[in-house]
């Protein structure tokens, strides 16, 4: 039976825990990020459903089948939805910066990623050049090394 | 075989952001304890158990049910751990319902507790759950997406972010009522607006606290609700709906129609549960809608998607009062998630308060002549949510 | 209307010591659509998917987020359970037979190798007595070996003999790893890990995967064209507390709850009426233990899988037992076929020390 001992000091054990892992890329997502070293964005087809995917999927959620088909995004697409984060967060860059997800052309759905080349410092202004709508360009750094950080979206 | 279920009691501890006083054994007995005499129980009636437990990593104990069992009088019994992320309190629910109705079991506790800050990398853990390959490397995580959820609500019906602010004053001041609340207070919407920015148009008032503490509910089938004294509510309809982990999937143009619409998952989850539950005009028929709702942008999506007005009206009927106690609907009287978010069992604790308001014990909670009660819980990247409707009677 | 449960499908991805070319998404999708096809029916047509998973195998906090998906629980009523691969099949019978869902996915997955096991067993502990002892899943075996060997008088010599007829037995099963059989004297004189237990006693973790499609009667009536695989005729499930002392170890308890919560909703009396019996025997000890508990002394379908010793992919070897009662009652085991086996029973044990057990009875389908 649990009584609330009384307030005061509390004895407090410490201790941490890291934790190792090694995640296997699988097929799909290897060719994604070779793609991305090539300064390209391959997204999956089914071509049951119909539906292209960025990320790309090994299979289709929807028919349940497997993807059949490799697809070269257009490097210029729509911005969904976009957000500029003030806060820091453990993990995540200097703010502000701006997060969106765009859907590119020729692909139906959207994929995340960060929105560069804008004035952030006011943050009204910088939304209204982020309103859902907007062309946005992709752009790759110079030497892409094969992660979702090699490409970001300007505004067209 | 037509198998009631009703809510034959309830536990909750006190929510609040640090625990040094008692462990997550020591809260999971208390709430279990608190159920357990309020359904007039002892622990032998308890027949099977559900833990409702999510990432552990916060607690830092792994399988941290397996620890507490004995404390909640779970030796020797089936016992099962159901974890949906945040939707595990309502799926938690939903499991204990089958296990009842199955006829394998009389009565379910369904327990579970949580410590949100018992570490200080709980954001670092928080940023573990989005895909490795694709999104992490973006820092997207529980705030940009509810930031991109009030994006959206915005472009779509111009709402603004005072609109948002409004429903933190609301809760805010419904948690006074509420003893186990965890943050609870008079506020402004100036003091909501002034608040730190954290992922436009998301503030820091906009969002939940992390909080510490327990909840339980007993289940019981129809012989055991006839037993037990006091007024029980009625599992009358419940429904939940999974999604894919991709954002982008689910907030585009309509390619494919079944893709779109800010919290789409509410309105396939809620359907399913009118549908068994025989509701047909939900702001009518449901006095009380306990949503899940970490973020203030969630509110008003919610509300429209599950019915209870027409899509983009929400934020106006806001500002008429309408979700307020002698409103329309009275929403969120406990305060909801956004004054107390323990992520095991907050969907429990939705729950909980959704079926005390039709077993008539609320409380300075308690709506008027509440025939039935509805409670969300909501998981993953908004992707897993369960409805559960609560009544006076079932069938 | 029939409150019957049912199995009409089930697919195993074929096993490995280390799954390298495949993320747990692929793994998951290509298991769960082979069981689909396996059952003759389309994603579309389920109301049900109960996904049984670890998030720290998974290596991710709420691996559901993306797992659900490749399970087929695009926009299905979806729910997870974290004990045992083989408690998924527990809730999942429970909604059929609540006559609230009809046909429903089962499916669970385990890449072992791809994380730091014993790193995640210690951290199970609390932190305040047990943590500092580094328990974890190879002391506490070994603690479950010593304390059953003291209560039954249980010699090595048995527990040995067991573990090389397990090895006999797996590198039968075509869905096994076919790890090369041990000597004797292999087993005896492989290093200890922890007294008594050594090395050799212990079942290899792999990866792998396994889901299943299970009706209740009324949809098997409506569908004339299916036939099913097996009826679950009783399921049971127990756990026993957390703390480990010597009546904790060895008095197998909740195994023993579970067996008979299982067998009397099949109306079973003993194991001598089932025909086999999958045990997940971790280790020999484990076995050995089982055995006297459960009563199969000489019983003649006592895992003829193999069971952990032919794949081991360790959070869903139970459910793989009940995939291979399932595979022996329907007559479709291949080699490690029982002939006439018309029951099976799959067992499962999770958690510190078998903590907690599930049992399963299946009975074979006439006509």
């Amino acid at each position: 039976m649990s009584e609330k001992r009384n307030k005061g000091e509390s004895m407090v054990i410490e201790d941490s825990w890291t934790a190792r892992y090694a995640y296997p890329v699988g097929q799909v997502a290897g060719k994604f990020m070779e793609g991305l070293k090539q300064k390209k964005i391959l997204a999956t087809r089914c071509s049951k459903s119909g539906m292209t995917y960025l990320p790309p999927r090994a299979y289709c959620e929807r028919s349940f089948e497997k993807c059949d088909g490799w697809v070269e995004a257009s490097l210029e697409g729509v911005l969904e939805v976009a957000t500029i984060v003030s806060a820091g967060f453990e993990g995540s860059p200097k703010p502000p910066y701006a997060v969106a997800y765009v859907r590119l052309d020729g692909v139906d759905t959207a994929i995340a990623g960060y929105v560069r080349g804008l004035d952030l410092s006011d943050l009204e202004a910088g939304m209204q050049r982020l309103r859902a709508g907007t062309r946005v360009r992709v752009e790759f750094v110079d030497e892409p090394k094969g992660r979702v950080t090699d490409y970001y979206f300007v505004p067209a | 075989m037509e198998q009631g279920v009703a809510v034959i009691g309830t536990g909750q501890t006190v929510f609040r952001s640090v625990d040094r006083e008692w462990t997550y054994a020591e809260q999971a007995q208390a709430a279990a304890k608190e159920a357990l005499d309020d359904a007039g129980l002892t622990p032998d009636d308890i027949e099977a158990v559900v833990f409702s437990l999510a990432p552990t990593a916060f607690m830092g104990i792994a399988e941290a049910d397996r620890w507490a069992l004995d404390y909640v009088w779970g030796n020797g019994k089936p016992t099962m751990r159901v974890h949906t992320g945040g939707a595990t309190g309502g799926s938690a629910v939903h499991a204990g319902y089958s296990l009842i109705r199955s006829g394998i079991f009389r009565t379910v506790l369904l327990v579970g507790a949580d410590r949100m800050a018992e570490t200080p990398d709980a954001q670092y853990f928080l940023n573990q759950v989005w895909d490795r390959f694709y999104e992490k490397d973006l820092s997207i995580q529980t705030i940009v997406a509810g930031a991109f959820l009030g994006q959206q609500y915005m472009h779509l019906y111009g709402a603004t972010e005072e609109d948002f602010a409004r429903v933190v004053v609301r809760q805010r001041g419904n948690a006074l009522n509420n003893p186990h609340a965890h943050l609870k207070g008079k506020i402004t919407i100036d003091e909501v607006m002034g608040s730190a920015r954290l992922s436009y148009p998301l503030k820091l008032y906009d969002c939940c606290p992390r909080s510490s503490g327990g909840a339980a509910m007993i289940l019981g089938n129809l012989d055991m609700a006839k037993q037990c004294s006091g007024r029980p509510a009625f599992i009358k309809g419940l429904g939940a709906v999974s999604n894919t982990v991709f954002l982008g999937d689910r907030i585009v143009s309509p390619a494919h129609p079944d893709l779109i619409g800010p919290m789409l998952e509410h309105q396939v989850a809620a359907n399913r549960a009118y549908e068994r539950a025989g509701i047909t005009d939900p702001s009518r028929e449901i006095q009380v809608a306990e949503i899940y709702d970490p973020f203030s942008t969630m509110v008003h999506p919610a509300l429209e998607m599950m019915g209870f007005c027409g899509k983009g009206l929400a934020a106006k009927l806001e500002k008429e009062g309408a979700w307020e106690s002698g409103g329309m609907v009275y929403v969120n009287p406990s305060g909801g998630t956004l004054c107390t978010n323990p992520i095991s069992v907050t969907g429990l604790v939705r729950n909980i308060e959704a079926a005390r308001q039709v077993m008539g014990r609320a409380e300075a909670m308690q709506a008027p002549n509440v025939k039935h009660a509805l409670a969300t819980a909501v998981g993953g990247s908004g992707q897993f949510v369960n409805v559960t409707v609560y009544g006076e009677d079932y069938l | 209307m029939s409150m019957d449960v049912y199995v009409i499908g089930l697919a195993l991805h074929p096993p490995a010591k280390r799954i390298i070319d495949k993320r747990l998404e692929e793994m998951v999708y290509e298991t769960t659509r082979a069981a689909l096809d396996d059952a003759g029916v389309s994603r579309g047509e389920l109301d049900s998917v109960v996904l049984a998973s670890s998030d720290e195998f998974d290596g991710r906090s709420i691996s559901s987020m993306l797992l659900a998906m490749p399970a087929g629980a695009y926009l299905k009523d979806e729910i997870k359970v974290a004990d045992d691969g083989a408690m998924g099949l527990c809730l999942s019978a429970a909604r059929i037979r609540s006559g609230d869902f009809h046909l429903g996915v089962v499916a669970s997955w385990c890449k072992s190798s791809k994380t730091d096991v014993e790193g995640f067993m210690r951290q199970k502990c609390d932190p305040f007595f047990t943590r500092p002892l580094g328990l974890n899943s190879t002391v506490t075996d070994a603690l479950f070996a010593q304390a059953i060997t003291e209560r039954w008088g249980i010699e090595l010599r048995e527990v040995n003999e067991r573990v090389v007829a397990a090895y006999q037995r797996a590198s039968r099963n075509p869905r096994g790893m076919n790890h090369p059989v041990p000597t004797q004297s292999e087993v005896s004189d492989s290093p200890y890990e922890s007294t008594p237990l050594r090395q050799a006693h212990r079942a290899p973790m792999t990866d792998g995967a396994v889901s299943l499609v299970m009706a209740s009667g009324a949809w098997v009536d409506r569908h004339r064209d299916c036939r099913p695989m097996a009826r679950l005729a009783g399921v049971g499930w127990a756990t026993d507390g957390y703390q480990l002392g010597r009546e904790r170890l060895s008095g197998m308890h909740s195994a023993r709850i579970a067996w008979n919560m299982a067998m009397e909703q099949a109306g079973l009396a003993s194991a001598a009426e089932a025909d086999v019996v999958e045990i997940e025997s971790q280790t020999g000890f484990h076995e050995a233990a089982y055995v006297r508990a459960f009563g199969l002394d000489d019983h003649p379908g006592l895992s003829p899988s193999g069971g952990p010793f032919a794949q081991n992919p360790y959070f869903c070897s139970g459910l793989i037992n009940m995939a291979e009662a399932v595979l022996q009652v329907s007559g479709r085991a291949g080699r490690v076929q029982h002939e006439r086996a018309r029951r099976g029973v799959g067992h499962g044990c999770h958690g510190f020390a078998q903590q907690g057990n599930i049992v399963a009875v299946f009975e074979s389908v006439e006509g």
